[in-house]
């Protein structure tokens, strides 16, 4: 249902890019996370869908609708996409019921629609309070019942967390993603987060500097990252770089890279391929404890573990089937 | 968006039609006459409402300064509505008139009523009214013995003495320009850097405040026009009719060609749609009723002989004036900018 | 893939293609309200082509360095001054308690309802032989000292105490915003409010200040009647020397277009010290509560604080106001009371219109997608660093030509003789006041505008609601402090403005300000009092109205 295609952003004149060459699809009903760290063009991807920037190349397709291409653009206010903004951006001045309502003027039961959709986002009996008087969740959801109010095609949410602490996030996070279910509307959004699109995504499409480097179901992206900075994205990860290879004696395919996640990382217990460790300090973290370890031929690596008491000297080690490769 | 550019248009439109209707009735019945003036008195508008009680000839008025008001006239061309310019020097008069804006009137009435020095020798112009450019004098510290001339105000003994205002005043303009016609350029060119090394204090303020500055006795002698002095012995500050009083006129060269006179005037434009209320609008003007009330409520003397001036006027005395003709004062206008430049008047 | 790599994106068809794209009705519209805008702007630079008149090495041999002398020395004089009464009297007034402090608020922005050549006459009436202060001396008994006013340094003291409100304002609102934290975080670590002030206030709060004061040297340059009055030879008295006295519109227009250049040039340096300074948009933070002294020490700030309200309001009100008492009887009666609300009306008018256009420019600029077209929208606030007499003739350039085509169209087709339409009517006054005064209501527009953030629009537009809905739904309601603020400044400058008016009037139409200049150009200072007075008293009303509605954004 959404069709990008080679989809590019310049700046200065095409000195540098926002985005080059991005092409993914998204099936209808796809929840879509993209993931990227700041400045890695994620906000530019979906503002172009939106039709709020200016590609300088590239197609977008709708529904089986060109959108945009050099030579035309639909305007945003015929795109019926729905946008979430980081900041909410509700009308200041218009107080719920109205701020739902506003993208649906033309409909006859336009109040009864919008009650329904406040209904939905659990604000209820709230319609006639201002923006100001919500807290930053309620306004969260206003600003979703605002975008889902007009039966988007697509729903995008830019940042839709960020602004909120952790405690709320967690339990908004799931309040948000079941009501977008339950519309069943095809939604992407927007996250630096990527234990945000660890939870609810269907598929994450991951942005580093404009290029789109891997697009992948969470699981699979988790175990078959392409890269190491994927890899790196979703949990510590330990570079077994050559130094490494023979401290744990694992000579390994000298093409490819390899990686093993800090998690895989087992201490004091049986594993293929083990070392001895000199623990130089231990920071405690809460839920672990961190270690700074030196190896015995004198690299120093970083791991966390779940155990409280650790002694000052230990084994570490891992397995074979946790190795992450990438090809070279 | 198209509401608010039909609305503009609209707007437009009403204004113009306006303006439009106006022009269109004029040309019927031509009962009214369009007077671009310089001079802005609250005799004037007496005049112009007699006028129209009299005539029924609807006066409308656009006041600037007689610049402008040839400026816009020379742009507006054959559209001008301008049926009358009225300035209140003959050199902005003698410029329109080389601008081709006038055009030259006949009508005996002002042949008779106005002497020739007075008008354009072909008729594009009269004078309505005339002020003489004067001395005034500190009557306690200058005995008027010693003044005698426009060309004497640059001899030594009046280092630090005179007060005059700026070059860019139409009146020393003209005053220079007549030193230029009766002295030649060199000799005026001259007599300005004396002039200028005579005054008292950089030029500055106005023709009162040369007065006040005599009283003040930051120099003794002032130049000005008779007017100023008039208006100011009746002014409603009781400070400055007591200022006014505590100075001396004296009429400069009335051994020799006369004291230097300058005059408001009128002429009537060259594309004028009411020409002939134009004239009898000018005609009115120098008419004794007229000339009376410009005498008495602004203490300038009348060009209708007929007419006596004002009681104060008549106590100054008679006094012999310049019959240098007009219109060589506005020929010479620019070039004694010019020499005003060069002579450091600022 | 029907569209190929990023390679050939910038080949010269997809530039082309993108254009066409990109070119919508927003771009076009905005450069014809520019090319409106800038029409008489640009009918005068054409005439640059025609070289100078003959007199100008004559203007450049003689007077040339009085006029570069004496404007260098307004702007530098007038700097320090404005400075120093506008931004210590908006910290006073933002930072302490001080008894009237709520009155001193408005009070400093009273001068700015007086004309500054009427501050100039009053100022000269003052010091006159004769004048109030001998009298005050006299009724004291004491020795009469006399002060000239009527020399450069009064007229750098004149112009500055009767503009420095715009300082005042701009450095104000920066102050009530922003400097709440930063004070608290400078005193915390240690470092006095005194130095915090010189050392980390200040510097932050420049781009505000120089805003304003870019402003006042604007009017600084272009001022015409005190100058003129109090024999001080500038640029501006030179355009008027050339074009009149020495009969050379061409060389009058060389010289302003040296005035414009250096106008642009004090405009460029602004935005350029804007850019280097983005630092200073940081969130808004109020001050928690303003400092109070003790008793005497607040009448103390009182008294500093006194001091430029006096000599920008007071002092020449009080002079007006003692001539107007000697004179009443000859200037008021009926006419002048209608002459006062056709002054008013046609401040209003030009001011609802003059702020539409400058909506309109912003609005449409930034709904225009080509980069260019929003650069160039900024031309259209030029008008204000030219010369009124300028703007005049400029404005009458092309409606001259507009009208005689139409008379010919008229004529030929309908055989009916129209006259000139446009020019001597009310359409051609309000078109060049708002050329001229574009930029007054372009930056408190542009400005709020600012705060708004982009995406409130542009949630509106994901709704399916278009530009010009968004406008008046959304942003208008967000940005209606502006568009009043925008109205009350030019209605008060419309209510001042002067050469442009006499110019352009159409006939039966006078106003307070032409009615003024003309009792003073006849040396009737005196019966000017009553028309200042009233210009005065209309354009305060809506500055102390100003007033609340810069508090409470």
């Amino acid at each position: 249902m959404l069709i990008v295609d080679s989809l590019s952003k310049s700046f200065d004149k095409g000195k540098s890019f926002a985005l080059k060459d991005v092409s993914f699809k998204l099936e209808q009903g796809d929840v879509c996370a993209i993931v990227g760290e700041s400045g890695s063009g994620k906000t530019t991807l979906v503002r172009l869908i939106a039709g709020l920037e200016r590609p300088d190349g590239g197609v977008i397709n709708l529904e089986g609708k060109e959108v945009s291409s050099i030579k035309k653009l639909v305007p945003p206010e015929k795109r019926n996409i729905g946008l979430v903004f980081q900041e909410y951006a509700l009308f200041p001045h218009f107080d719920l019921l109205k701020n739902v309502m506003y993208g649906i003027s033309k409909l006859k039961n336009k109040k009864e629609r919008a009650k329904e959709i406040l209904e939905l986002v659990g604000l209820s009996g709230m319609e006639h309070r201002y923006p100001h008087q919500l807290s930053g969740g309620q306004q969260q959801r206003v600003a979703l019942a605002r975008a889902l109010a007009p039966n988007p095609s697509l729903l995008i949410l830019d940042e839709p967390f960020s602004n909120l602490d952790a405690m709320l996030r967690m339990q908004l996070r799931s309040q948000v993603f079941e009501i977008i279910k339950k519309t069943g509307v095809t939604a992407i959004f927007v996250t630096h987060d990527t234990q945000d699109a660890l939870s609810v995504a269907d598929e994450i499409l991951i942005l580093q500097n404009g290029k789109i480097i891997q697009k992948d179901q969470p699981a699979n992206l988790y175990i078959k990252p392409s890269s190491i900075y994927v890899a790196s994205l979703f949990g510590n990860t330990i570079q077994l770089n050559k130094e490494m290879q023979t401290a744990f004696d694992c000579p390994l395919n000298p093409k490819c890279d390899h990686a093993i996640r800090n998690e895989n990382l087992s201490i004091n217990e049986e594993c293929e391929y083990v070392t001895h460790a000199r623990v130089l300090k231990k920071t405690f973290l809460g839920t672990g404890t961190q270690l700074l370890l030196k190896l015995d031929n004198g690299q120093k690596i970083s791991v966390i573990t779940k155990e409280r008491e650790v002694a000052d000297r230990i084994k570490i080690g891992f397995n074979s089937t946790d190795l992450l490769e990438f090809a070279g | 968006m198209k509401k608010i550019i039909l609305s503009l248009f609209g707007l437009i439109l009403m204004f113009g039609c306006k303006n439009s209707e106006e022009k269109q009735t004029e040309e019927k019945e031509s009962k009214e006459v369009n007077v671009y003036t310089h001079r802005h008195y609250e005799s004037d508008q007496q005049l112009f409402k007699q006028f129209e009680e009299e005539t029924g000839i609807k006066v409308n008025v656009i006041n600037a300064s007689a610049d402008e008001l040839i400026q816009k006239m020379s742009m507006e061309g054959e559209q001008s509505p301008a049926d009358v310019l009225i300035t209140v020097d003959a050199g902005r008069l003698e410029r329109a008139k080389s601008k081709d804006l006038l055009q030259p009137i006949e009508s005996e009435v002002l042949e008779n009523t106005i002497a020739s020095h007075l008008k354009d020798t072909d008729n594009y112009w009269f004078a309505l009214t005339k002020r003489a450019r004067v001395i005034a004098y500190a009557k306690d510290r200058v005995n008027p013995e010693e003044l005698s001339t426009y060309e004497d105000l640059a001899s030594e003994k009046w280092n630090g003495k005179l007060l005059i205002r700026s070059s860019g005043n139409i009146y020393n303009q003209s005053l220079m320009a007549s030193m230029i016609v009766n002295n030649g350029e060199e000799e005026a060119k001259k007599w300005a850097e004396d002039v200028v090394d005579n005054m008292a204090r950089s030029p500055k303020g106005n023709d009162r405040d040369q007065v006040k500055a005599v009283v003040a006795g930051e120099g003794d002698l002032a130049i000005v026009n008779t007017y100023y002095i008039g208006k100011m012995l009746n002014s409603d500050d009781p400070e400055e009719v007591k200022a006014g009083e505590k100075v001396g006129l004296f009429f400069p060269n009335q051994e020799g060609r006369g004291t230097h006179i300058n005059v408001s005037g009128a002429g009537v434009a060259k594309y004028a749609p009411n020409k002939e209320n134009a004239i009898k609008f000018i005609e009115f003007l120098v008419s004794e009723e007229a000339q009376k009330i410009f005498a008495h409520s602004n203490y300038e003397y009348p060009v209708n002989d007929a007419v006596e001036p004002a009681a104060l006027l008549q106590e100054w005395g008679e006094f012999k004036e310049d019959t240098l003709n007009l219109s060589q004062l506005g020929q010479n206008n620019k070039k004694a900018v010019m020499l005003f430049d060069e002579a450091g008047w600022k | 893939m029907k569209q190929a790599g990023s390679s050939n994106i910038f080949s010269l068809k997809s530039r082309l293609n993108r254009l066409k794209r990109d070119t919508n009705r927003w771009s076009v519209f905005t450069l014809a309200i520019v090319g409106f805008i800038a029409l008489p702007i640009i009918s005068i630079g054409i005439k640059l082509f025609a070289g100078p008149g003959e007199t100008w090495g004559h203007l450049v041999d003689n007077l040339f360095v009085d006029y570069i002398g004496n404007s260098f020395f307004l702007v530098f004089f007038c700097s320090v001054l404005v400075l120093l009464f506008g931004v210590s009297s908006a910290w006073l007034v933002s930072r302490f308690e001080f008894p009237f402090r709520k009155q001193m608020e408005w009070l400093l922005i009273l001068p700015l309802a007086i004309p500054s050549y009427i501050v100039a006459y009053a100022y000269a009436g003052i010091f006159d032989y004769g004048g109030s202060f001998e009298l005050l001396l006299r009724f004291f008994n004491m020795e009469f000292i006399r002060i000239d006013m009527m020399n450069k340094y009064g007229l750098a003291f004149v112009l500055s105490i009767s503009l420095f409100p715009y300082v005042y304002v701009s450095s104000r609102a920066f102050f009530l915003d922003q400097a709440g934290n930063l004070l608290e975080a400078s005193t915390m670590l240690g470092i006095g409010e005194f130095r915090s002030f010189f050392k980390l206030i200040l510097p932050l709060a420049r781009p505000a200040i120089i805003a304003g004061l870019i402003l006042v040297l604007m009017e600084v340059l272009n001022d015409y009647g005190a100058a003129q009055y109090f024999g001080v030879n500038t640029f501006t008295t030179g355009i008027f020397r050339a074009w009149f006295a020495l009969e050379e519109p061409e060389t009058a227009i060389y010289l302003s277009a040296l005035l414009i250049t250096f106008v642009f040039a004090l405009i460029l340096f602004e935005k350029w010290q804007r850019k280097n300074m983005q630092v200073a948009s940081q969130k808004a933070s109020k001050f928690s509560h303003r400092k109070e002294f003790k008793k005497s020490a607040q009448w103390l700030i009182f008294l500093i604080v006194l001091i430029p309200v006096s000599f920008g309001f007071f002092i020449p009100l009080s002079q007006l106001i003692y001539w107007a008492v000697l004179t009443a009887g000859n200037v008021f009666d009926l006419d002048f009371l209608m002459l006062s609300l056709q002054s008013f009306w046609i401040a209003f008018v030009t001011s609802v219109v003059t702020v539409i256009f400058a909506t309109l420019l912003i609005y449409f600029a930034k709904w225009s997608s080509i980069s260019t077209v929003k650069s160039i929208s900024k031309l259209g606030i030029l008008g204000y660093a030219i010369p009124g007499a300028v703007v005049a003739i400029g404005i009458m350039i092309p409606t001259l030509a507009l009208d005689k085509w139409i008379i010919g169209v008229m004529n030929d087709y309908f055989g009916i003789s129209t006259g000139l339409l446009i020019n001597g009517s009310l359409v051609a006054l309000v078109y060049a006041y708002a050329v001229r005064f574009l930029a007054v209501a372009y930056n408190p527009i542009e400005s709020t505008g600012l705060k708004v953030s982009s995406s409130i629009p542009d949630s509106s537009r994901m709704l399916g609601v278009g530009h010009f809905k968004t406008f008046f739904r959304v942003e208008f309601p967000l940005i209606k402090t502006g568009i009043l603020s925008a109205i009350i400044l030019v209605f008060i400058d419309v209510m001042k403005e002067l050469p442009l008016t006499l110019i352009l009037k159409p006939f039966h139409i006078n106003t307070l300000a032409v009615k003024a200049f003309e009792y003073a150009s006849d040396e009737m200072v005196m019966e000017a009092a009553i028309p200042s007075l009233f210009i005065i008293f209309t354009a305060a009303i809506p500055v102390i109205f100003l007033n609340r509605l810069l508090i409470k954004d």
